[in-house]
């Protein structure tokens, strides 16, 4: 107040009526905007990665299961673990908030508390009602402000141009500094590992990486994978659909760090690194089949120390690897790696030899303590529509091993592809590919009865298949393979799906007649699915096994009804490769107990 | 504007790097001997009177302190960052209390914070912020933070966690493998 105020009382009056700049009630201020106060959790949004615990500087988060609460759940991609914070330690940084995976945790701008419990302050946020978990203000990391980077380091490809006349591998793998940065990427949470069919110990082997520890890293993915040289470059990655950097970015790309570990170890050294198999144990088991599945089993109970007879029909092992995909996905020498590591550890290869003609299963009961039936998917399924059975419509499957067992196909001028999967894609960039050589232009046509965005070929390949000019229509269903009076085939002729299954969720298409199509194709390849030659197993034990649906019925281990054999793979899992890798060590397993209740037996 | 002020300054002193942010920001990377002729230079001939701040980085990597000085010219509004390396194994520096009175109070929080030193600073021994402080200073990047909070600070009975990829072992698939 100046002089004047003091002199002249009345002109202070002109306050008298403002609101005061006191506050009333100091108690009941709301706190800033950006306010850090208790924690709030979108528990729904929340994963349990325990990212946050990991990067709390005051050890105030604890990760505790609470499955139940809200349709929390175990499952994958989701620990059914959330973060609990003791406020005795925590000093409100929010770095917690800031690394969230998945943006689901916040701060509120409560900050006014009063108990006399001090255990009350160690909540569960979201779980533990309060009355701020629906505070609007708070500190919520800030738009573009990242603790880690959400984009993936790019792998080094070859362009479309530069690869469509040749069958040379497109993917280059990473360098040393590129795999670094990828794997600074990943915040080793091991969410990913249950989604793995083979739960193979990815953030470990991520780490390896980070740290440059070559030989460890392959010794960690050859103890769970012996493909791994082969998922390095072709696996479907199912864990990296369940990464939780995919949340608030691009995945780990964990499938390029498994390659590049298996790259950056010289091969001579691996053998070393995975070590000696046990000694020997006197027992003898046959492997039908050298595909993942067997060859897995294969490895298994040779490190074991019981000795392995493998039979393989074709010239060569690997399986659908070998024969099925495509080697711009997967060259030669990657398969035969890994093979000759496999047979390293004393297995008995036995090529050219087909069950039935060559030798009889009954023979190979007699001669071992255990037989694996591991033939896998070699049979293409027919759309049978009509026309199919034109000498002109021919399966994926047995064109690809044709392709690759080096036989030189005369590729049609024109084709259409009929399926939406990877072995589709696989066809029809093959194809493209030997059109490219022989005629220089590509004309592909592929339908699928699925529409785009619930096709079941990976996402890359269809991509790929686009910049190859191969032309990909989603939603048509085959009608007829159009023949001319002269018995020359024409194409495909089409109508647009309604839907693909009834209401009972069975498959039963529906089609809207009035949108037809004909694709012109002097070839149409039918790539739809397919199944096992079951036949070579004769009508005797044909008749003595359990069937479900013309697949053998096999337990949990994989071991049919006849206790002396067990079944593995595609043939029992269905087409994919980790898939068989893992059922392959579980056959393996459930042998070798056999096999050890067997010895016990005998010294009783 | 910045591009010149370097090109003034670059014929009197020997200069490092000298980046532009923008027009009324830059940085320049200066020697030890040079730095006291060039922050004097810069308040007395250029304008720039106002000792913004004194601050480090510990980039543990390179084995080197990083001192920044950021001087303002109020006259122009433009800013200058003089940038220092200073190894890790040598943390004496000379003090510019003389130049900017609350030089001192910054080399006091740098002696406290990263244990870099600067002899005859008014009252850079005692402590800052930190009372008691009895661990290597906090702010240098070797500092275990997590550490230094269980060992000083004891838990409360009643914690427990659990590791994500182990809980979904025991819930998803207890015998090592699932049927998936
Ligand atoms: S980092 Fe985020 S998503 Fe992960 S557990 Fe913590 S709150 Fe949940
Ligand atoms: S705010 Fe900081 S101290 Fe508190 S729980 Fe989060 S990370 Fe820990």
């Amino acid at each position: 107040m100046s002089v004047r105020d003091v002199l002249s009382p009345f002109a202070a009056w002109k306050h008298l009526f403002r609101d005061p700049v006191s506050i009333k009630d100091p108690f009941n201020r709301e706190a800033s905007e950006r306010y850090r106060g208790f924690h709030q959790n979108d528990i729904e949004k929340c994963i349990g990665c325990g990212t946050c615990e990991a990067i709390c500087q005051n050890g105030a988060i604890d990760m505790l299961p609470v499955s139940g609460v809200d349709g929390v759940q175990t499952r994958p991609g989701d620990s059914g673990l959330r973060p609990r914070i003791d406020y005795g330690r925590c000093c409100w940084c929010a770095l917690c908030v800031d690394v969230c995976m998945t943006g689901s945790l916040s701060m509120s701008n409560a900050y006014k508390w009063v108990e006399a419990d001090p255990d009350k302050f160690r909540y569960i946020p979201g779980v533990d009602k309060k009355h701020w978990d629906d505070y609007e203000h708070g500190y919520r990391r800030p738009e573009g402000h990242r603790l880690n980077a959400p984009e993936r380091i790019e792998m080094p490809e070859l362009e479309p141009g530069e690869r469509i006349d040749s069958f040379a591998e497109i993917v280059g793998g990473y360098s040393v500094e590129q795999a670094r940065l990828e794997a600074d990427r990943c915040v080793t949470c091991g969410i990913c590992v249950a989604t793995c069919p083979t739960h193979m110990p990815i953030p470990e082997y991520i780490s390896a990486v980070r740290d440059g520890d070559y030989e460890a890293g392959l010794k960690l993915l050859y103890d769970s994978n012996p493909f791994s040289q082969i998922c390095g470059k072709i696996c479907t990655r199912r864990c990296e659909t369940t990464c939780a950097a995919s949340h608030e970015g691009d995945p780990i790309a964990i499938r390029w760090l498994k390659r590049h570990i298996t790259e950056q170890v010289p091969f001579e050294r691996y053998r070393a690194i995975i070590g000696e198999p046990a000694a020997a144990t006197g027992h003898s088991v046959a492997i039908v089949g050298a595909g993942p599945a067997g060859m897995t089993t294969a490895f298994d109970l040779a490190r074991l120390g019981h000795k392995v007879h493998v039979y393989e029909a074709q010239s060569h092992a690997g399986g659908m690897t070998r024969y099925g995909i495509p080697e711009y996905r997967l060259p030669f020498d990657t398969i035969q790696r890994e093979i000759d590591l496999i047979v390293s550890m004393g297995v008995e290869m036995h090529y050219n030899t087909r069950i039935g003609a060559d030798i009889s299963m009954a023979q190979l009961q007699q001669d071992h303590d255990a037989v694996v039936l591991s033939i896998g998917l070699w049979l293409g399924r027919s759309t049978r529509v009509p026309g199919s059975d034109h000498r002109n419509v021919y399966k994926a499957v047995d064109l690809l091993r044709r392709i690759r067992d080096g036989e030189q196909l005369q590729a049609p001028k024109s084709m259409v592809v009929i399926g939406g999967g990877n072995v589709a894609m696989d066809i029809a960039r093959s194809m493209a590919r030997l059109q490219q050589q022989q005629h220089g232009q590509i004309a592909i046509t592929l339908t699928a009865l699925e529409d785009k965005s619930h096709f079941l070929a990976d996402p890359v390949e269809i991509k790929e298949s686009i910049e190859e000019q191969v032309t990909i229509l989603d939603s048509r269903g085959p009608q007829e393979c159009m023949v001319d009076d002269q018995d020359n085939l024409l194409g495909l002729r089409t109508w647009r799906v309604h839907s693909i299954f009834d209401e009972n969720g069975r498959f039963a298409p529906s089609y809207d007649d009035g949108d037809e199509m004909v694709h012109e194709g002097e070839w149409v390849v039918e790539a739809i699915g397919q199944m096992s030659d079951v036949a070579i197993l004769g009508d005797e034990l044909t008749e003595k096994l359990d069937w479900n649906r013309g697949r053998i019925q096999v337990d949990e281990d994989g071991r049919t009804s006849e206790s002396w054999l067990w079944s593995a793979g595609d043939m029992v899992r269905g087409p994919d490769v980790v898939h068989a890798v893992a059922d392959g060590h579980r056959t393996a397993r459930s042998i070798h107990a056999h096999l050890s209740a067997l010895d016990k037996q005998e010294n009783a | 504007m910045m591009q010149s002020l370097y090109d003034r300054l670059k014929d009197r002193f020997n200069l490092g790097e000298f980046t532009g942010r923008r027009a009324d920001l830059a940085f320049v990377t200066v020697s030890r001997e040079q730095l006291r002729p060039l922050l004097l230079h810069l308040r007395d001939l250029e304008g720039f009177t106002h000792l913004v701040l004194l601050t480090a980085v510990d980039w543990i990597e390179d084995d080197t302190f990083q001192l920044t000085y950021l001087l303002n010219d109020r006259a122009r509004a433009r800013d200058i960052g003089v940038r220092l390396m200073l190894p890790r194994d040598d943390t004496q520096m000379d003090s510019i209390h003389d130049l900017w009175p609350t030089a001192a109070t910054y080399q006091r929080e740098l002696r406290e914070m990263f244990g870099i030193d600067f002899p005859d600073s008014p009252r850079v021994n005692e402590d800052f912020i930190l009372e008691g402080w009895v661990d290597i200073p906090p702010y240098r990047r070797e500092f275990d933070t997590l550490r230094f909070a269980r060992e000083t600070y004891p838990e409360r009975p009643g914690r427990e966690t659990h590791d994500p990829a182990t809980y979904m072992k025991q819930q998803l698939y207890p015998d090592g493998e699932d049927n998936g």
